[in-house]
């Protein structure tokens, strides 16, 4: 059995008839130290689906509506107070977009980072285990670092304190959201090598949400892309990063820039994320789609095993030329 | 070479650091310094660094929404950092600019056409209102949006399709130089190459010339003719965006390259990952700013600034040890 397995997940935002199905049948598994990617753009549920993993989204609006989240076997949905209080943090650590939004400006980093060793391990919420948490993440003169206020760090350095209080638990599964988008190019090869690395002194799991396709090379065992609620295809990342088989896959790996290209035109998808609600019928994607058929605006297509390891939620996928 | 539409002369700018309510402040952060280069009409320059090495200070400088505190900005022979009063706001319908984040720089409670029509009244560009509806309606026509949307409000627009609205506000005035300030980073992938198409097409029609500013150097070398590097707020390179993609020559340059995400898992590239953070431009390092994060400095680096200064024809390099 997987360390992490998402079954069938079903979250509505709103009560019956008017909710919003923010994410339909969603289904991962992960194993102990390995990376999975869940790639999409805005609105297509990957970072609800995040969140829904330690329980984090309010609810109400939000509804956990059908489906299992087993973590060690465990369903996350069933569980009492207590043990979700185990959960997050202990097990499950997350590191959001913004950092500078998530740090308290008004303590220490210090005092923050301690407070959740205070939580989760409170026989070492001492000076010494926070140094070497911040050692860990790569913050130069740790000891000097200790008093210092979320403002006086650039956003690079706020981003590594938030990953040493993620990582001050000893989680066994790190879901980063976005955890670069804020960052400059530069800081972003940094941080990304930050979590490979860690991910390989550590042995934890990690769970990354991106929209940058880009990224997902460098750390990803296996990649998951969501559009609209549903994932529309899934498989090892060097195999999928190939030969991608869903058109919307293909379509997002065209629209990346270049630098090597020598095409006037950036390759578009045309139009815009459906908003959530507003689904199209049938395929989500079929009015975005270069190839959609007639028939595609009809049956909404399952998510299907088309080669070994290999889910692709199109009946009319092709390799890449 | 033709002429300049802008040409811009050992451009600073600097802030004076609060010292204290009573004591006078000794320390300036100098966010441009010593900024050279010039546009030509309808073309793109590229101004590419990591935040806070002065590029969005340089942009806004460029058309006056910060005071340079010294150089000179000329655009079509008049030097519009000594302009004033009636002939500078003459001269702003000439130049505009497209910011960041689409979802700070419209005005949530306005509708649609008094957000781009608000450019128009200020510049007496319709001499009434029904001048004034068609002239909206074919500005969000020409950026890609259903004109029967004009009087709707920001909030009713995605990211991607907000940026169209700035963009359309940008045009209303017919200006000859947008400042396009890092106005995908925000974006979605898809979205983002939309827009990049966009101000390409717009550009072909209208000849505007634009000064690209981002961080994500593949996004730049896309869109642009000639790219500016920046660091600390002065030029490291510049030179023709391909030729500088292709073979950077500063090593900063080069780190920058081989940050760029890329998509294809078989690119056997090196990663060149740079140490630490862009130092504090208030107490810059001696020599050459990038030499403590340089991999391949040298003593001398330490003590001499080194200047910009041609490797080929139409490169500048500020490196001591480029070629």
């Amino acid at each position: 059995m997987p360390w992490l397995e998402i079954r069938n997940l079903q979250i509505h935002f709103g009560r019956a008839a008017k909710a919003l199905r923010a994410v339909d049948g969603v289904s991962l598994s992960l194993e102990p130290g390995k990376a999975l990617c869940l790639v999409g753009e805005s609105g297509s549920g990957k970072s609800v689906t995040a969140l829904s993993i330690a329980r984090l989204l309010t609810s109400p609006p939000a509804v956990y509506a059908g489906g299992e989240i087993l973590l060690e076997g465990r369903d996350v949905l069933h569980m009492r107070a207590a043990e979700l209080r185990q959960i997050r943090g202990g097990l499950v650590s997350y590191v959001f977009q913004e950092p500078g939004a998530s740090l308290n400006p008004v303590f220490r980093i210090g005092n923050q980072i301690k407070e959740a060793l205070q939580l989760h391990r409170p026989e070492v919420a001492t000076d010494a285990e926070v140094i070497r948490l911040l050692r860990l993440v790569g913050i130069p003169a740790p000891e000097a670092r200790l008093k210092s206020y979320p403002h006086e760090l650039s956003g690079g350095m706020q981003q590594r304190v938030m990953i040493a209080m993620a990582l001050a638990p000893q989680p066994k599964l790190l879901v980063a959201d976005e955890p670069t988008t804020a960052l400059d190019v530069t800081i972003q090869a940094q941080i990304i090598e930050l979590l490979v690395q860690l991910r390989q002194q550590l042995g934890m799991a990690i769970l990354l949400i991106t929209h940058n396709l880009g990224i997902v090379g460098d750390i990803a065992d296996d990649v998951a892309v969501m559009y609209a609620g549903q994932i529309v295809e899934r498989g090892p990342a060097q195999e999928l990063l190939q030969r991608p088989l869903h058109p919307y896959t293909q379509a997002l790996m065209n629209s990346v820039p270049r630098l090597d290209s020598e095409t006037e035109r950036l390759s578009t998808i045309s139009g815009s994320v459906p908003r959530l609600g507003a689904f199209p019928s049938g395929c989500r994607f079929h009015p975005r789609c270069s190839i959609a058929r007639s028939d595609c605006s009809q049956a909404a297509p399952p998510l299907v095993e088309m080669e070994p390891r290999r889910w692709v939620r199109c009946p009319y996928w092709t390799s890449p030329a | 070479m033709s002429e300049a539409l802008l040409e811009v002369k050992s451009l600073k700018v600097q802030f004076p650091v609060e010292a204290g309510p009573l004591t006078r402040s000794k320390d300036f952060v100098r966010a441009v310094d010593d900024v050279s280069f010039s546009i030509e009409p309808g073309e793109t320059v590229g101004l590419v660094g990591e935040s806070g090495c002065g590029k969005t200070t340089l942009g806004r400088a460029v058309i006056r929404l910060v005071e340079p505190t010294a150089g000179q900005v000329i655009f079509e022979g008049q030097d519009l950092a000594r302009l004033k009063g009636a002939a500078l706001r003459a001269q702003r319908r000439k130049f505009q600019m497209i910011f960041q984040d689409p979802y700070a720089s419209l005005n949530p409670r306005a509708r649609v056409e008094n957000i781009i029509g608000e450019a128009l009244d200020i510049h007496h560009l319709a001499p009434n209102s029904t001048a004034r509806r068609q002239r909206v309606e074919s500005l969000l026509k020409d950026v890609g949006l259903d004109p029967s949307h004009a009087h709707r409000y920001p909030h009713e627009f995605s990211g991607g399709q907000r940026q169209r609205i700035g963009i359309a506000r940008a045009l209303a005035v017919e200006p000859k130089l947008i400042v396009c300030d890092e106005p995908v980073s925000a974006l979605d992938v898809s979205v983002q190459a939309q827009i990049v198409n966009l101000l390409r097409d717009l550009q072909q029609e209208h000849g505007i010339a634009y000064l690209f500013v981002a961080h994500d150097l593949a996004v730049v070398r896309h869109i642009s003719r000639r790219i500016l590097v920046m660091y600390l707020g002065r030029i490291v390179e510049t030179g023709e965006a391909r030729a500088v993609c292709q073979s950077p020559r500063h090593p900063y340059t080069q780190a920058l390259i081989s940050a760029v995400p890329v998509v294809d898992p078989n690119s056997k590239r090196q990663r060149i990952i740079l140490a630490g953070d862009v130092p504090s431009p208030i107490h810059p390092p001696a020599g050459c700013p990038f030499h403590p994060r340089c991999p391949v400095a040298e003593a001398r680096c330490k003590t001499e600034v080194p200047a910009l200064r041609e490797t080929a024809p139409g490169r500048r390099v500020a490196c001591h040890l480029a070629k």
